[in-house]
């Protein structure tokens, strides 16, 4: 019983990460109905702009800042360049689909090449761990626990109080008409990535810290994992994420400690093609409901 | 000729087949599959456990015979088309678009994570290895032409192939998986059965990419986890799309241009000293771009796919489609 207790300690941990990462896929999916498959690598980009920025200043916080920037520049590059055009020009979501996994593939060769494809340690002091309650965590964990809750309300008051969140969710729902109404679907689908990637890469910052290396193809395997939270939690549905993303984080805890890590990908996916086969719209949805209810 | 020769025109007939194979599934069936290359090693796995015999402490793996390399690829065949039936039979059921493609690329990751991770299958990351020159003994090849000898079975493959799917291309089976692709509802009110036509071109793509692997086993005479990985299949399909998405003519043009020209061309540029992975890499970006800038400005291919129109039939009102 207390080592499940511990194991739901860091599960919840992993959750948090997960949680960061499934609401920024989620944000994406809103606003275009595709699914971005380079969505890993802006968590990649994250890390390692981190890792670099880390090294020069010496500074966590400067990491930090550095990830979500860089995260939020890619993800506005992602879309501008690829992810909007080809909307603009009437693609399917799979031809989307196809064209983000190449980028993908671009990124990750990029990033190779500047940085080579050996795995990059990289881990902060975590501090001493603390009993809290049942759970065993360190200063680090609770720090990104902390974080992921306050980035998930600050978005939820920009979605649900902002201008700018009223046009996103618009244009989440439709499209065409968020457009008759006088709103640049274009602009606010581009300022909507940039959000999510500050979120991504941040979370990517984050992930290399509880993980403690990195190389250019990690985000992408971070990316299978986000994906069961997604679709567990209903594509586009922010709310459902974040619970699917909770769920997901734990059960792999759980699958970890008592089968084996390197399994995860694989567990992932089983959980992923049972909710796609029996739900697939998402465990807690009942019927179309709009975005972000 | 020169060795140099040799492997390319090898590699290029195996690559070929793989592109065949897929353009079955995509080209005509129309569905984005991610779980491809999985066949593609299921094919070389199951060859090379059913060849190199009997495994030697530490190593362990299953079967472990030793039949006849033919009879070992035929096999292997069989075993790529079983779990091709298995992952349609899930994928295929319901699922379509990007549904589809997650779910494939989720098979995919569990047959990697199986083969590199649990030992007892395929001896896990170290893969399997042994298979030396096959089928070279019974006509007393020596090393230098048994080269010749294994190319040339290549590109005969690579032309039974070839005219195999020349065939199924023209025939109804054909037509029929190309109308499940333009327009599923429009078939099944012709009566189609839709799920099991898509399932038979799925199980047709899987046998050919096992026959590919089979080859490669043959060719590479080891296979394990660092040999192959899932995003593999993103040449493979940058060579059917940059060619021409079921056109048979235009998937040899994109082997052609992807696998030689892009592989070789960044051959002869200088190693960087410290950084071995940088041409490979550069490949990586050079593909990855040419999959998205086709896509976005000539999604057709080169030589795009003819359509075809019954003269006999009465004027059609849907042929209008995408």
């Amino acid at each position: 019983m207390h080592e499940a207790l511990l194991t739901l300690g860091f599960g919840i941990v992993t959750a948090s990460i997960l949680a960061l990462s499934a609401v920024a896929f989620t944000l994406e999916y809103a606003v275009t109905n595709v699914a971005n498959v380079s969505h890993g690598e802006i968590l990649t980009v994250g890390a390692y702009a981190a890792y670099v920025t880390h090294q020069r200043t010496g500074s966590p916080i400067a990491a930090a800042i550095a990830a979500a920037v860089a995260g939020g520049l890619i993800a506005l590059l992602l879309h501008s360049a690829v992810i909007g055009p080809f909307i603009r020009r009437g693609a399917t979501p799979t031809v989307v689909f196809i064209a983000t996994l190449g980028s993908s593939f671009v990124i990750q060769n990029v990033l190779v090449i500047f940085f080579g494809a050996a795995n990059v340690a990289y881990t902060i002091d975590p501090g001493a761990p603390q009993q809290l309650g049942p759970f065993l965590l360190s200063p680090l964990d609770l720090e990104i626990i902390a974080s992921a809750v306050v980035i998930t309300l600050v978005l939820f008051v920009i979605i649900s109080r902002t201008k700018f969140g009223k046009a996103l969710r618009a244009v989440s729902q439709n499209r065409e008409l968020a457009r008759v109404t006088g709103i640049d679907a274009t602009r606010v689908a581009g300022a909507t990535f940039f959000l999510a990637g500050v979120i991504a890469g941040y979370a990517g910052f984050v992930l290399a810290e509880s993980v403690g290396s990195f190389n250019p193809y990690f985000g992408f395997g971070f990316f299978l994992i986000t994906l069961t939270a997604s679709v567990a939690g209903g594509l586009g549905r922010a709310v459902g994420t974040m619970v699917g993303a909770v769920m997901v984080g734990i059960i792999l805890e759980f699958a970890g400690g008592y089968i084996s890590a390197s399994y995860n990908p694989a567990f992932a996916f089983a959980i992923l093609a049972v909710v796609i086969l029996i739900r697939p719209r998402g465990l807690f949805t009942s019927a179309r409901r709009t975005v972000f209810e | 000729m020169s060795a140099y020769l040799v492997s390319v025109l090898t590699e290029g007939a195996i690559f070929g087949i793989m592109a065949l194979g897929l353009n079955v599934i995509w080209g005509w069936s129309g569905d984005f599959d991610l779980a491809y290359y999985g066949y593609v090693a299921v094919g070389a796995y199951m060859t090379l456990v059913l060849t190199i015999g009997p495994p030697l402490s530490p190593a362990e793996y299953i079967l472990g015979l030793q039949l006849a390399y033919p009879l070992a690829a035929l096999l292997a065949v069989v075993s790529a088309m079983g779990v091709g039936l298995v992952v349609g039979l899930i994928a295929l059921r319901h699922l379509r678009g990007i549904y589809f493609s997650i779910v494939t690329l989720g098979a995919v990751y569990v047959m990697y994570v199986i083969a590199g991770q649990f030992v007892p299958l395929f001896d896990g990351y170290n893969g399997l290895s042994g298979l030396f020159d096959p089928m070279g003994d019974w006509f007393g090849l020596d090393y230098q032409s048994y080269q010749y000898f294994f190319m040339g079975l290549s590109l005969v493959m690579f032309v039974l192939v070839l005219l195999f799917m020349w065939r199924i291309s023209g025939s109804r089976f054909g037509m029929a998986l190309r109308t499940l692709r333009e327009d599923e509802r429009a078939a099944a009110a012709f009566g189609r059965d839709i799920y099991r036509l898509k399932l038979k071109g799925y199980v047709l793509g899987a046998a050919v990419g096992g026959l590919a692997g089979a080859l490669f086993a043959g060719y590479l005479s080891a296979f394990n986890p660092s040999a192959w990985s899932p995003v593999e299949v993103i040449v493979l399909y940058a060579a059917v799309l940059v060619g021409g998405r079921g056109n048979i003519a235009g998937v040899v043009v994109g082997v052609l241009i992807m696998g030689v020209l892009v592989q070789e061309s960044t051959r002869f540029l200088p190693e960087v000293p410290g950084h071995p992975q940088i041409v490979l890499a550069l490949r990586g970006v050079i593909i990855g771009l040419v999959l998205v800038v086709f896509l976005r400005f000539r999604p057709q291919g080169l030589l795009p796919e003819r359509r075809r129109i019954d003269h006999h039939a009465a004027p059609d009102p849907t042929s209008e489609a995408a």
